[in-house]
């Protein structure tokens, strides 16, 4: 037994009369041969990782290695007490809370990939706004994140989930995507609108490329994850509204296979492209490999390099 | 289809900063490493295309040596595997090349690893989420999906975990 689109998984929400979530639930616990209980537990081991994670990430103001991400998140925090925020009170907590997750990340913290570590920001801010203001229990959320592995789930089987194999918008826009769908069915929407909300998201993200600074998972993903929470609000509201996805979601997600597939090998996650090679991206890089690259010694082949540690 | 069950997805809980160029590499590492039934003796590590280009800032290096050495993807030490194998007297040498001739894919690994006067090749690709294949091993052609040590069961063999749970009535 296997969902292979989207257009299976509404079939099979409509045939049983239940939300994506439960629809998910159901085949983890045929496909595992772990009652209802044991899957949900584990599920919900993984929220508390995440909130472990944002609690972290919300309070250190400390810089990663690279001393080019951290304290952002607390910077989003001061801002949230002292000024209302133009985006809202959902997106701005969600933001900050995806800043406090990827900033934790980047200092390799432990972190649940949602669905990457790149992208590990979105979901957790997502969620955890929802609980801050709204009051939605973590048994809530775990059904939330039911519904969002679902959609993820048949985005990485018909497309892809990393930057290095499809670019940022299969990383960050998969994550998106997955939390769009979790928002509107936690805030009651249907599976019909959940999977509109997650097309018209992944719809903004097409097209993103891969680019990281110096390699490092911080310039521009840390943002990406931030921003991307705000799009998946939007995304909710657009498809909660009533408004539909012209193109149905298993041919956006093709096109982005498509997209990804076409995209330079330079843009998916090499650091040989865009924000990576800017001069200050250069850098960066240069200031943070210039003692180890020393010991780098080149072979007979350009393209091949040796180093003894 | 790969990714099996929402776990493949929401998950694994791992060290940061990546799930295709840390997770999924450490798991390729602790393959390696139960396969020889321990650590190498000295160890020769190629690292294709996007591994070769971005290891560094990924710890792709530290990954690979922590599963080598018997980490886990949420193993707190991995960053620090390169000076732990050093305390170990691990001899390590790292390749970095354009393209894997014997796959496709731009996160590819080879390592080739001796322990007790053997030599073990195990050939990895990681797949994104924490999931890794293992497609060559001991210069066979193998296809062992892989996910992280917090998986349910190693699918590799597709057997039942160890302690099933009872009966439900």
């Amino acid at each position: 037994m296997k969902i292979r689109s989207m257009e299976e998984l509404l079939q099979r929400c409509e045939e049983r009369g239940k939300s994506i979530g439960e629809v998910m639930l159901e085949f983890e616990v045929n496909k595992s041969d772990r009652n209802r209980e044991e899957v949900l537990g584990r599920m919900k081991e993984r929220l508390v990782k995440m909130k472990e994670a944002v609690d972290h990430g919300t309070v250190d103001r400390s810089a990663a290695p690279s001393d080019i991400s951290g304290g952002d998140a607390c910077r989003l925090g001061q801002y949230r007490k002292e000024s209302r925020p133009l985006s809202g009170d959902f997106i701005a907590d969600a933001m900050r809370l995806a800043f406090a997750t990827s900033e934790h990340n980047a200092r390799m913290g432990v972190i649940v990939a949602t669905p990457t570590a790149g992208s590990a920001g979105v979901l957790p801010g997502c969620l955890f706004s929802l609980h801050d203001n709204a009051g939605y229990s973590f048994e809530k959320l775990v059904m939330g994140l039911m519904t969002a592995s679902a959609v993820g789930y048949i985005v990485a089987n018909r497309s892809f989930v990393s930057g290095a194999a499809g670019g940022c918008q299969a990383e960050v826009g998969s994550a998106v995507s997955m939390a769009a769908a979790a928002i509107v069915e936690l805030r009651g929407g249907t599976p019909v609108q959940a999977v509109h909300a997650a097309a018209i998201s992944l719809k903004s993200m097409l097209g993103l490329v891969c680019d990281p600074v110096a390699g490092l998972v911080e310039v521009p993903c840390i943002k990406r994850n931030a921003i991307g929470t705000a799009i998946a609000f939007s995304s909710a509201d657009i498809a909660m509204a009533g408004v539909e996805s012209r193109i149905p979601c298993d041919e956006v997600i093709d096109a982005m296979y498509d997209i990804g597939k076409n995209m330079p090998r330079t843009l998916r996650e090499t650091a040989l492209g865009g924000l990576a090679v800017t001069p200050t991206g250069q850098n960066v890089k240069d200031r943070l490999f210039n003692n180890r690259e020393q010991q780098t010694c080149s072979s007979g082949s350009s393209n091949r390099r040796e180093v003894e540690t | 289809m790969a990714f099996e069950s929402c776990f493949d997805i929401i998950g694994p809980i791992m060290v940061g900063p990546s799930s295709s160029h840390t997770a999924g590499v450490v798991s390729i590492g602790k393959f390696a490493h139960d396969y020889m039934g321990g650590p190498p003796e000295k160890v020769e590590i190629v690292f294709y295309d996007s591994f070769a280009e971005t290891y560094r800032g990924h710890g792709t290096d530290q990954a690979i040596v922590g599963g080598l050495l018997g980490m886990g993807a949420d193993d707190t030490r991995i960053r620090y595997a390169l000076e732990e194998a050093h305390r170990r007297k691990v001899k390590i040498r790292f390749r970095l090349e354009e393209s894997c001739p014997f796959y496709d894919h731009p996160n590819t690994v080879l390592v080739w690893a001796e322990r007790g006067g053997e030599i073990f090749t195990v050939g990895g690709v990681s797949l994104g989420g924490g999931l890794s294949r293992i497609f060559m091993l001991d210069g066979s052609t193998v296809d062992l999906l892989y996910g992280t040590v917090d998986a349910w069961s190693l699918r590799n063999n597709r057997r039942k975990p160890l302690n099933p749970a009872p009966a439900r009535s």
